[in-house]
């Protein structure tokens, strides 16, 4: 079997892999892009609702509009792209990745001296959440209800509920509602919607479906086909409180609960991953613990915003197509609890720029918050939050010099609620 | 005093005149009204005695609930009507599929019926798997005769079928010193009656399982249990019967018999009525029904449901093969050889199944303190089973007898019938045997009105669908080359090509449900659940079979998964 050589290869072709693609190539690096669909473009393809592109282009685009921005540039760069093709393996030798990839053509193997794994995210199924009951059709998670709706023009539901308040089912809340469907209420286990705000606004008040918050669905009914769900209220530990089940006759259940980074290709080279962001551990030029291995987009950390994940992608492209390799002198990045997770978690020592851009989210929703990063007891960086919410991922920027990141002692993220003055 | 006397003299002490007991013909029948489930299985298990009868046939009334009746299937033809085969199947597990197949040895015609939309819909697909060595069996049981005598069968049969097997061994493992010493003795006994076992001392154990519970002292090793899909196995059993001339009617339930002179002479079912010669009931916890619908009732069932649960790839690199501990609920349970934890063919760790009573045959739900019991039971054998590991969970409903045995042998009363009923476990691992025999007594029946000769042309072999990904890069470099469908990967988490996916639609048993596409093939059974690959494989039955999108069902008539196109393509 013949042998490819790519100086960068970029597993997916959604939003953060074309980002990566295009900046690696524009670096020049010989790069190779792999999806494994029939057409670029990752999920944007089917997200026919605007707001996409707002930081970036500072317009409203559809999903479609905003992934044919980097689409449209393939044909003018020397990205080579494959599209229905699938990586089955990958092997290390030295810093090389080897890649035996499926095709239509047959089984082709590359060479490549930096990857870029920008595999997206996958969604939170009905058995991770303890959905119960009969396993009958109409359990759908809203991103396959969204390809249905989207890409095959058919509908799965008239009449539905919606578990979940993550962005993905409120805007299918809307888009059903406008194809004739009934949304009897969207239903989140979290006392506090997971969703941005600008989305609960937009897709459900401004359509008047309700929104029931510490409820969640416990079981589905029906034979063949699903005709009604269980729904009851839940405790602080979300355990659902015997006592307040409620039965809502319908005839789809779709699931917005949570979407999870898709490593399992970095994981058989043995990339070391976050616990907390179940993607890579990477450093400020989103390259993994592993040399000449990168990750961006949703499977770093699965972000709210496209714009950034395209900025991820960017960043990893540029990392991945230079050549110099010299010694990163990491210092671990570490947050407590007040956070549910900080980008990068780690950081050069000996990195060019001294601006480092962190992405990080709150534990809770916090008014008035001061965030501060210290090291080895010095205070070296603060900055006060008028609000923050765990949905909406914050970006921040901060310079450090090589004198405040001497030693090893970790950096670490820190959050604390002022009182009101 | 006779038995019957002495068991209604103890029915009275528990239950105070409600139950009443007598016999008749060898068969003991309880009668009466209870309303508590549980109290109708315990006065039947309080009553049994295989010994004295031939069967315990459980009359009680249960007021405490409505017993749903028998699912139907939607449809209603005549496409069946005046068909007189000479061996009619009822039942398309992995019993009836194994018991055709064999028929189809034989120079006669054979029409296995199934209610369901496809085989393996009930029991056989809500099973753990595990081709078991018999180590709970007791010597005079009819089940342990199969076991021992299917097991043996397996590698054979599995290599005829094209259906992969693992013959990878089993654990019972003990905890603590007193435990270390019965299982040493253990040991001796098993050395006696078969089957044939190992004693590993702690460290040899822990060399070979190294993440394992470390307080487990010994282990017994059982060499000849093994791991099979037993929808796998069952689909390839009705396919090379197919293939042999057997002719399968899904979606067919029988209604109605009629008998005369001990003779079954008609079956009525939704798809018109069959004449069938020998008439064999494979029908699970419907085996009851059809006994009596044949006038030859003289068993009861009482269905008891398991829970399994599948653990994502990942979690299952913890272990090899299976493992269970003494004293978990799975093996103190006389009657219910629960697998523990098994490393199923495909390589997922399945942990389970409970057994709990139920009065329904047809309760497929899954309830969270089910799932929650195995984990807490299953710890002992490995403390860090954790329920987040989970990518699915399911149930099954066992067709238990009271006399907690199976019945293999003609009809008592009706002449041209013969029972495969009661089967639970271990009814996958003895099918192979049961079906022999059964199909023997079929011919014996059949040959008292003609002669039967064997089928000169049947061919055992069966050719299984090409798994890719499994083939060495060269080969499937040129499968691949051949037809580049091998080459397009529709689910990523199994690997599962288009090639494939093509195939499994166009055998000789029919499917076309995305459910039937899972269990054949595999896309859906991975992390993510379908939810990737659920609307490709969508797109793909309706590409093969011709029809609309919104004609497609998950598992069954009335599972569509869509339902109408959405406004904008309206016409």
């Amino acid at each position: 079997m013949e042998e490819l050589q790519f100086d960068v290869t970029v597993i997916g072709a959604g939003p953060a892999g074309l980002a990566a693609s295009l900046t690696a190539d524009k670096a020049g690096a010989k790069t190779l892009l792999i999806e494994r669909e029939t057409r670029p473009g990752g999920i944007l393809k089917q997200c026919i609702h605007d707001g996409f592109g707002l930081v970036r282009f500072g317009e409203k685009l559809s999903g479609p509009e905003y992934a044919a921005r980097f689409i449209d540039r393939l044909p003018n760069s020397d990205v080579t792209v494959w599209t229905l093709s699938f990586v089955s393996a990958i092997q290390r030798e030295q810093d090389d990745s080897i890649l035996t990839v499926i095709t239509r053509e047959g089984i082709r193997r590359i060479r490549t001296h930096a990857l870029i794994f920008a595999t997206g995210c996958r969604e939170r199924t009905s058995r991770q959440i303890g959905v119960h009951g009969r396993h009958c059709a109409g359990v759908f998670t809203a991103g396959t209800a969204q390809y249905y709706t989207n890409i095959l023009g058919e509908l799965p539901t008239k009449r539905c509920v919606i578990l979940g308040s993550g962005d993905i089912g409120l805007i299918m809340a809307r888009r059903l509602t406008l194809e004739g469907a009934q949304v009897v209420g969207v239903y989140e286990a979290k006392p506090t919607p997971s969703g941005l705000t600008r989305n609960v606004s937009q897709c459900l008040w401004d359509f008047e479906i309700p929104l029931h918050t510490s409820k969640t669905v416990t079981r589905v009914f029906g034979d063949a086909r699903l005709t009604a769900v269980e729904i009851a209220s839940v405790d602080p530990c979300m355990c659902p409180i015997a006592g307040t089940e409620e039965i809502i006759p319908c005839d789809a259940l779709i699931l917005s609960v949570g979407l999870i980074p898709e490593n399992e290709l970095a994981e058989s080279i043995g990339v070391p991953l976050d616990s907390k962001t179940k993607g890579a551990v990477v450093d400020e030029r989103n390259e993994t613990l592993l040399r000449g291995v990168f990750a961006c987009g949703n499977a770093l950390h699965v972000n709210d915003l496209v714009d950034y994940v395209s900025e991820s992608g960017e960043i990893a492209g540029a990392a991945a197509a230079s050549k110099e390799k010299k010694c990163r002198g990491l210092v671990p990045v570490e947050c407590d609890q007040s956070l549910l997770y900080i980008v990068p978690q780690r950081i050069s020592r000996n990195a060019e720029m001294q601006e480092r851009v962190f992405f990080f989210r709150s534990a809770k929703d916090m008014d008035n918050a001061m965030l501060t990063i210290t090291k080895g007891g010095n205070l070296l960086f603060s900055k006060r939050f008028s609000h923050l919410r765990p949905p909406e991922m914050e970006r921040l920027p901060v310079l450090l010099t090589p004198e405040q990141l001497f030693g090893n002692e970790p950096l670490r993220f820190h959050l604390e609620e002022l009182d009101h003055e | 005093m006779s038995y019957c006397k002495r068991i209604n003299q103890t029915l009275f002490a528990r239950f105070g005149g409600r139950v009443t007991a007598r016999e008749q013909d060898r068969v003991l029948y309880l009668e009466g009204e209870l309303d508590r489930w549980d109290d109708v299985v315990a006065a039947g298990l309080l009553a049994v005695n295989h010994k004295k009868y031939d069967g315990l046939v459980n009359d009680i009334r249960f007021t405490g609930g409505e017993i749903p009746p028998m699912r139907l299937p939607k449809v209603t033809d005549t496409v069946l009507d005046g068909a007189a085969p000479d061996v009619l199947v009822i039942g398309g597990g992995i019993v009836g599929c194994a018991i055709a197949r064999e028929c189809a040895k034989y120079d006669v015609r054979i029409l296995l019926v199934e209610k369901e939309h496809d085989i393996a819909m009930q029991t056989t697909s809500r099973n753990d798997g595990m081709v078991h060595p018999g180590v709970d069996l007791i010597p005079g049981q009819v089940k342990r005769h199969y076991n021992r005598r299917g097991n043996r069968m397996y590698d054979e049969i599995c290599k005829q079928l094209d259906v992969p097997f693992r013959r990878s061994g089993q654990y019972i493992c003990f905890r603590g010193k007193k435990l270390a010493f019965a299982a040493f003795f253990g040991q001796l006994y098993y050395k006696l009656i078969g089957p044939r076992v190992t004693y590993l001392r702690k460290k040899a154990f822990f060399q070979r399982e190294p993440n394992m519970n470390p307080a487990i002292s010994a282990a017994l090793f059982f060499p000849d249990a093994g791991v099979v899909s037993p929808y796998g196995l069952a689909i390839a059993y009705a396919e090379n019967a197919a293939d042999n001339g057997v002719q399968v009617s899904l979606d067919t339930a029988v209604l109605n018999m009629t008998v005369s002179e001990g003779v079954i002479t008609s079956v009525r079912t939704n798809r018109g009525t069959i004449y069938p010669k020998v008439v064999i009931n494979a029908a699970g916890v419907f085996a009851e029904e059809i006994a009596k619908l044949a006038q030859d009732r003289f068993f009861s069932i009482h269905p008891r449901k398991g829970t399994n649960t599948i653990l994502d790839h990942k979690a299952s690199k913890r272990m090899h093969t299976i493992v269970s501990s003494f004293g978990t609920s799975s093996t103190k349970k006389r009657h219910t050889k629960g697998g523990g934890l098994v490393k199923t063919i495909d390589d997922n760790t399945l942990v389970g199944p409970d057994a709990v009573e139920t009065y329904q045959k047809e309760d497929f739900t899954t309830a969270p303190e089910n799932v929650a019991f195995v984990f807490d039971a299953q710890r002992k054998t490995d403390t860090a089973l954790n329920i987040r590991d989970a990518i699915t969970y399911f149930s099954g409903v066992r067709a238990a007898t009271y006399e907690e045995d199976f019945v293999i042998r003609k009809g008592k009363w009706t002449k041209n019938i013969v029972h495969a009923a009661g089967i639970q476990s271990p009814g996958l691992t003895a099918a192979p045997a049961i079906a022999v025999d059964v199909s023997r007594m079929a011919a014996e029946l059949l040959s008292k009105s003609r002669i039967v000769r064997s089928n000169e042309s049947f061919n055992p072999i069966r050719t299984g669908v090409i798994r890719a990904s499994e083939l060495d890069l060269p080969a499937r470099d040129a499968l691949i080359r051949e037809n580049p469908d091998y080459g397009e990967i529709v689910c990523r988490c199994e690997e599962i090509s288009r090639g494939e996916i093509k195939d499994a639609l166009h055998r000789s048993i029919p499917c076309d449900t995305i459910d039937g596409v899972k269990r054949r093939v595999r896309p859906g059974m991975g992390r993510c659940q379908g939810g990737f690959c659920g609307p490709l494989v969508l797109q793909i039955i309706a590409e093969e079979t011709g029809k609309e999108l919104q004609q497609i069902d998950k598992s069954a008539p009335g599972g569509e998964l869509l339902m109408g196109a959405i406004k904008e393509v309206m016409p």
